[in-house]
């Protein structure tokens, strides 16, 4: 297999052999008929990813500390699209992904069919698959070793997590069921997807803050990252036992 | 007068993209900027900019004039009693927001209920659902047939003695059929219950005489009249508009001021809080003018012809599915959404968008109505005056292509 650099430059010296605007889609449109077909039963509202026009399914699995991806859409140029991306990007390692910046797509003159700014379930494809890629690389295949060096790290992270306080309740974000996911990679690189109360919180900027630096003083911690997300939104139901006690609510 | 000449008034028309000519169909988004408009924006940016109302100066007192003498304009154009059932808004979706607040604030309470149409816009859809969250009121829907005419017939028995308010397009963005609002309107009086028309389209294509139609509120955007954007009108009738409660607080909209209350200032003044959109209202004057101009007989047969061209040849293209089939004496706007069995709408619109041809493509803010018809969006051309013959059918050929490409 061609490494990521060279499916990349196939594709754009492909690309450049159409001068005309219309025989770039005539050839997207033949790629799209000719993408692999995707399940049906897989067509599942999780693997959708919604866009204003077309609808893009994604599905992947990891083999061998690859990610192998399969997609589809109903529309046939975003296909087509998906098909080129599926070419380069399909059976590379999370690393190799996570790293690239995906301009090639610029390069092939495909960037207004991929501006962010404009509602399209393509733009969330690369995200998604950048998304993936970021998840694999963090989680990582772990040997037992590996396993028996980051357990205690994970105990002294939620510690560190329990020493930072939401502003406006008096209990910890940890206990407050603001922590979403916690993973730490081999490199012991620490991964925090956390949300809050609300969205309107107006000390956000400050938590978030004092989340990474206060877990990345836990020693053994070599970084720490820390990605906000309101998706679900925060709920009561979240809340720890303790903090349950605690605000008085049992 | 011809086609061309309404043409001439239009610079953006002889752009290209893509080196080809651009052929502009997405009027109903919004339609191009008339040359008049763009002067007046321009005179009013440089040599008129200052703020209106208050100050004693000369230039303070022309872009009062400005503004002021388009809200007469306005109200000549649309038959209102008085100029101050007229208030400026950014648009349509901005006139809706403020009727669904203040008329909301003021009448609406739990257990109350508010009509709205199965093919209206999101703007006439999602201000309204929002008030009935606020109050604990209940949205109502009237259908739509399959060939996208609204169920008259079953407006009357949804009506209720807690309804207190419909809202209805005069025209829908999606199917281009003129409603029979002044049906409407009567049938909501004779259960006593107000009518607002979203008249986003219906400005553009019909002669709007509100007292003759007898709604009460009608909104209207200015960038589909060939105005500046953030330019808009809501139109209430006095007795509604003393009532309802103001819609933001701020400078301008006060009478007296102090920390123990506040009186607010009169009609329209109420409604109209802060610096609006000073040097783009006025545009509205120029605009207004050029739709009188465009009732001329002759011209309006040529536009006919173009419009009953494009509907046909649409119909012969196999594949076409075309969503709201005029029927009888029913008014068609030069407006054609559809869908094309086995291309998807997206496909379409990036194909047409590569030969010069600007189309509309998805949902168009009406996602209720693309449910209804099952489909997950369509392709829409929608035509003004200045969009030619040879424009149609360049652009059925291009589709016919495009099809062709694709299937």
């Amino acid at each position: 297999m061609s490494t990521l650099e060279e499916a990349k430059k196939a594709v754009v010296e492909e690309f450049s052999m159409y001068d005309e605007w219309l025989d770039k889609y005539e050839y997207l449109i033949e790629l799209g008929k000719n993408l692999e077909p995707y399940p049906e039963e897989d067509k599942t509202e999780d693997k959708l990813i919604k866009g204003c026009q077309s609808r893009v399914w994604l599905d992947s699995r990891f083999e061998d500390g690859k990610i192998f991806f399969k997609a589809d859409s109903d529309a046939i140029i975003t296909k087509g699209i998906i098909s080129l991306l599926i070419g380069v990007y399909s059976g590379r390692t999370p690393e190799e992904i996570a790293g690239d910046d995906f301009g090639f797509i610029n390069e092939i003159g495909l960037k207004e069919n991929l501006s962010p700014t404009r509602a399209n379930g393509l733009v969330s494809m690369i995200e998604k698959i950048k998304e993936l890629a970021k998840e694999k690389s963090a989680a990582d295949v772990l040997t037992a070793e590996d396993a028996k060096a980051l357990a205690p790290l994970y105990d002294n992270v939620v510690l560190a997590l329990k020493q930072v306080y939401d502003p406006e309740i008096p209990v910890n974000v940890y206990d407050l069921g603001l922590i979403y996911e916690l993973i730490i990679n081999k490199k012991h690189e620490a991964f925090i997807k956390m949300t809050f109360t609300a969205p309107t919180c107006p000390m956000a900027d400050e938590v978030l803050s004092e989340v990474k630096k206060s877990v990345s003083d836990v020693p053994g911690i070599t970084a720490c990252e820390v990605e906000l997300t309101f998706d679900p939104p925060w709920d009561q139901s979240m809340l720890s036992d303790e903090a349950r006690i605690d605000l008085g609510m049992d | 007068m011809r086609i061309q000449e309404i043409r001439n008034m239009f610079p953006a028309l002889s752009a290209s993209v893509y080196g080809r000519p651009l052929v502009y169909l997405d009027n109903a988004a919004t339609s191009q900027r008339l040359d008049g408009v763009v002067k007046k924006m321009d005179d009013l940016a440089l040599w008129t900019n200052a703020n209106i109302h208050r100050a004693v100066h000369k230039l303070a007192a022309d872009a009062t004039e400005e503004y002021e003498s388009t809200r007469d304009a306005v109200r000549d154009f649309i038959g209102a009693e008085s100029r101050e059932e007229i208030v400026f808004t950014s648009g349509t979706t901005d006139s809706i927001n403020l009727a669904a607040f203040s008329l909301g604030e003021t009448f609406v309470g739990e257990g109350d209920e508010i009509i709205v149409t199965e093919e209206e816009h999101h703007s006439n859809i999602v201000p309204w659902q929002m008030l009935c969250l606020r109050k604990g009121a209940t949205l109502k829907v009237l259908g739509v047939d399959d060939d996208g005419h609204l169920k008259i017939g079953d407006l009357e028995s949804l009506i209720t003695d807690r309804t207190r308010l419909v809202a209805v397009a005069h025209i829908s963005n999606v199917l281009g059929i003129v409603n029979p609002v002044k049906e409407i309107v009567s049938i909501c009086h004779s259960k006593g219950c107000p009518v607002l028309i979203d008249g986003a389209q219906g400005i553009v294509h019909e002669t709007v005489d509100v007292r003759d139609l007898d709604c009460d509120f009608y909104a209207l955007s200015g960038h589909k009249i060939y105005a500046a954007t953030g330019t808009g009108v809501l139109y209430g009738k006095k007795k509604w508009l003393d009532r309802m409660v103001p819609y933001q607080g701020g400078g301008e909209m006060i009478s007296t001021v102090s920390f123990s209350g506040t009186t607010y200032a009169p009609l329209p003044g109420k409604f109209e809080a802060g610096t609006r959109n000073i040097n783009a209202i006025p545009t509205l004057k120029p605009a207004l003018e050029f739709l009188k101009l465009l009732r001329d007989k002759e011209l309006q047969e040529e536009i006919t012809g173009v419009r009953d061209y494009l509907g046909s040849a649409l119909q012969q293209l196999g594949k076409v599915r075309l969503f709201g089939v005029p029927r009888g004496t029913e008014t068609k706007i030069p407006l054609f959404s559809f869908t094309v069995d086995g291309a998807h709408h997206e496909d379409l619109a990036l194909i047409l968008d590569k030969m010069g041809i600007a189309v509309r493509s998805g949902q168009m803010c009406a996602e209720p109505l693309m449910d209804r018809y099952g489909v997950t969006g369509m392709t829409r051309v929608s035509l003004a005056p200045y969009n030619t013959l040879e424009e149609a059918e360049y652009f059925v050929n291009s589709l016919g292509k495009a099809i062709s490409m694709l299937i």
